[in-house]
């Protein structure tokens, strides 16, 4: 068995959501079948200009091929199209424009696909709101399976991508959340699929002295992970933080773990630490009493999973559906949805080393039962298996874009409307 | 906060976060999220721009001006109506205008249309403004419903706060009522033994030495004579602190101190003979005199307030000397904490 795993960005160094969850099921994958990479030459998310040289290199022993973007995102342009398909009446063909303007936009790579479709038996494509996945779909439907990372923003709302949804052989959801989303969205209760996820290569044994020396860090403290972002939610915790550090002089500090694009305020209890390698991020997650996750948008939290691998407590915004229903399914996690539930949440987590500790058990029980590799991989080729034994004959046809007139009719609602009647909140145990 | 005692396989993160938010709720009065403060501030907002239901839809056309696209607008001036791409279009156009002349008058109707394109301007710059406006305003009833809230919530807590000082102080009063109980007694037992009492005191322990400083070299003299198992000074019966300076009487110290004697003397066991015991070893006496004020420091705290719940017995014992001290005009009001040590 072949597989292509066909994602936006990829590469050691590319750490995007998606992308290291890509990686991670490719080298994974490897284990067990032949696997390919199919990506671009862009490595950064926001312009998708080609940095990186087109061709076939060998990453973690996992071949992979790059197609060069053929236009690198005009930033103004896509802004001004957002606006237009998420809170206007549109067509779809301005929802097409905006797929192009979007990008990454390698016509080699939906070429390649569609004129090697038969060298792979299974095409696993990654984030359904890129332009590869969704022309790439569109060129092997039958051999299409689609791990659509769908976050609840607007672009899930957009017309063009329930055929989509309906059209592949399968779907891997990372969350029970996110299935519920897409099968609203694309109108059919039973869509093909499992709630997979991904695993994590937690170390056996993380050193917290070590991280403790390296970074000079004593006393306790709670630690987030991930790009410092206010998109990320990161604003509100900081203000959070600092508000509950006030009323509890001498309590918890804040470890900041990544890459800053807000500006990380000056207090004597935060500490920003900055990009840190795999092995200092697993240390200092072991050294730490909780970690924080304050994002509005996951479709799954890999550092919560890490975290709950590493048997740590977490706390998590409870405005995100998905890590609200992971904490709940888990009864590994606490969360909270204004400041009086953040701190008082923070304090019970801190404060109590019983609840603490049965949260950390929890956690990783809860890894382990669904998160582990082994898990993962099975998951993934039982899949594989199950709709080689059904034939490509079971295969559902992507419905075909209307015609010219019909494409540009004005009659396609706004993207944010939709999903204001997408139903919202966390899937229960 | 509470504490949470779980076993792992105990853990109800639901139960928990109810536990949380009723926790809150005790504390705050109510608790609202974002989510529920919006709902609130869109309620309000109907309220505010209808009150007298003049413009029910006023809110939906403030919503639907803010949502729908607003048309496009168009330059018009004198050349617009000659004005071609092809230059010998236009030159032909400008030639026969003489012509056009002729039929009818074009300037007041390219007048007219010029007009107008500036007053679409203007509605669109004013449709632009409406959608800031109701930004603002829905901004402002949002800010205005979580100050109500906490407002409220303010309201709740001065209230809890004025009930609990009420409370306190009642109980202060009830307290001081209990111990100033016999008056009679003054009479009995009052002035020799509280001030035997203070001399001792003065040169026993550090938590009095500014008594003994407050009763200036009389005191000192006393306590030197009784630390060394002298009799009883009849100059120390006459300290100013053995003098309640509010009632006049013996101090509320003296009291206490001659109830515990009487207590504690029993069958065999006489009065004058202990107490000559105890001021011969007139450290000890201090030591024991300091013991005494948790118990009269619990009494003062309560009545004062938290903040002085951790001050330790012996600054209670010199603030309440210093007192004492203030009330008596005639004897120094200021003297080192050690000069009973050194007398």
């Amino acid at each position: 068995m072949k597989v292509a795993v066909v994602v936006q960005r990829y590469g050691a160094d590319i750490n995007g959501g998606a992308e290291l969850h890509a990686r991670y099921i490719a080298e994974h994958l490897a284990r067990h079948t032949e696997v390919e990479v199919l990506t671009t030459c862009a490595r950064d998310y926001v312009t998708w200009r080609n940095e990186l040289p087109a061709g076939v290199e060998k990453i973690g022993g996992v071949t992979v091929r790059r197609f060069p973007v053929a236009r690198a995102r005009d930033v103004h342009d896509f802004g001004r199209r957002s606006t237009a398909v998420f809170t206007r009446t549109h067509s779809l063909s301005d929802e097409l424009a905006w797929l192009e303007s979007e990008g990454p936009t390698s016509h080699a790579l939906v070429k390649h696909v569609a004129s090697a479709a038969d060298a792979y038996d299974w095409f696993v494509f990654f984030s359904y709101r890129y332009y590869h996945a969704f022309h790439g779909v569109r060129a092997a439907a039958s051999r299409a399976v689609l791990v659509p990372t769908a976050e609840r923003d607007a672009a899930i709302g957009l017309a063009i991508f329930p055929p989509i949804f309906r059209g592949v052989r399968a779907l891997m959801f990372n969350s029970f959340e996110e299935r519920a989303m897409i099968q609203h969205v694309a109108g059919a209760g039973d869509l093909p699929g499992v709630v997979v996820g991904v695993g994590s290569d937690i170390p056996a044994r993380p050193e917290p002295d070590r991280f403790r020396q390296q970074s000079g860090i004593t006393g306790p403290f709670a630690i987030y992970v991930g790009r410092i972002d206010e998109n990320k939610g990161c604003k509100e915790l900081f203000e959070y933080f600092r508000r509950y550090a006030r009323t509890m002089p001498g309590g918890l500090q804040l470890v900041l773990v990544g890459t800053a694009i807000l500006p990380v305020p000056a207090d004597p209890r935060i500490r920003h630490l900055g990009f840190l390698s795999d092995t200092e991020k697993f240390d200092a997650m072991a050294a730490a009493d909780v970690l924080i996750m304050p994002s509005y948008y996951e479709s799954l939290s890999m550092v919560a999973l890490e975290a709950w691998g590493m048997g740590k407590p977490v706390l998590a915004n409870g405005r995100c559906d998905v890590l609200k229903g992971q904490c709940l399914r888990s009864n590994a996690g606490l969360y909270y949805e204004s400041y009086a539930e953040f701190a008082d949440a923070l304090y019970s987590i801190a404060s109590s080393a019983s609840l603490s500790q049965g949260l950390g058990r929890n956690g990783r029980a809860y890894f382990e039962r669904h998160y582990a590799w082994p898990v993962i991989e099975r998951k993934y080729l039982d899949v594989f298996s199950q709709l080689s034994a059904r034939g490509a004959s079971a295969a559902p046809a992507v419905e075909p874009l209307p015609g010219f007139f019909a494409r540009r009719a004005r009659t396609v609602p706004a993207a944010e409307d939709v999903l204001g009647r997408v139903p919202a909140g966390a899937v229960r145990p | 906060m509470a504490e949470f005692n779980v076993r792992a396989d105990e853990v109800n993160v639901e139960q928990i976060m109810h536990q949380i938010r009723a926790r809150i709720r005790e504390k705050r009065g109510v608790d609202y999220t974002e989510e529920q403060i919006q709902e609130l501030a869109k309620i309000k907002l109907e309220k505010f721009l209808d009150p007298r239901g003049l413009r029910s839809d006023l809110l939906e056309q403030f919503q639907r001006a803010a949502a729908k696209d607003l048309p496009p607008t168009y330059e018009f001036d004198d050349q617009t109506l000659i004005r071609s791409g092809n230059p010998l279009v236009a030159f032909i156009r400008r030639l026969l205008q003489p012509v056009l002349k002729l039929f009818f008058s074009p300037n007041p109707l390219v007048q007219a249309l010029h007009y107008q394109t500036q007053i679409n301007r203007y509605l669109l710059e004013r449709a632009a403004r409406d959608v800031l406006v109701y930004e603002v305003m829905h901004n402002l009833v949002v800010e205005m419903t979580r100050t109500g809230i906490e407002v409220k919530n303010m309201t709740m807590r001065v209230e809890s706060i004025a009930g609990r000082l009420d409370f306190n102080e009642r109980r202060a009063r009830a307290l001081e009522a209990v111990v100033q109980y016999k008056p009679e007694g003054r009479e009995e037992h009052g002035a020799p033994r509280g001030g035997r009492g203070f001399a001792a005191e003065g040169q026993g322990g550090r938590g009095f030495a500014a008594e003994g400083a407050s009763r200036g070299d009389q005191a000192g003299r006393a306590s030197g004579a009784e630390g060394q198992g002298g009799a009883p000074s009849p100059r120390g019966d006459q300290g100013p602190s053995a003098v309640d300076p509010v009632t006049g009487g013996e101090s509320l110290r003296s009291r206490r101190r001659r109830r515990r004697r009487g207590r504690r003397s029993g069958p065999g066991f006489t009065g004058e003979g202990r107490e000559t015991r105890d001021e011969g070893r007139g450290t000890g006496e201090g030591r024991r005199t300091g013991d005494e004020g948790p118990g009269e420091n619990e009494l003062e705290h309560r009545s004062r307030g938290d903040d002085q719940e951790h001050r330790p017995a012996e600054a209670n014992g010199q603030r309440e000397a210093s007192a004492e001290r203030a009330s008596q005009a005639d004897t120094p009001t200021e003297a080192p904490a050690s000069e009973p040590d050194q007398s």
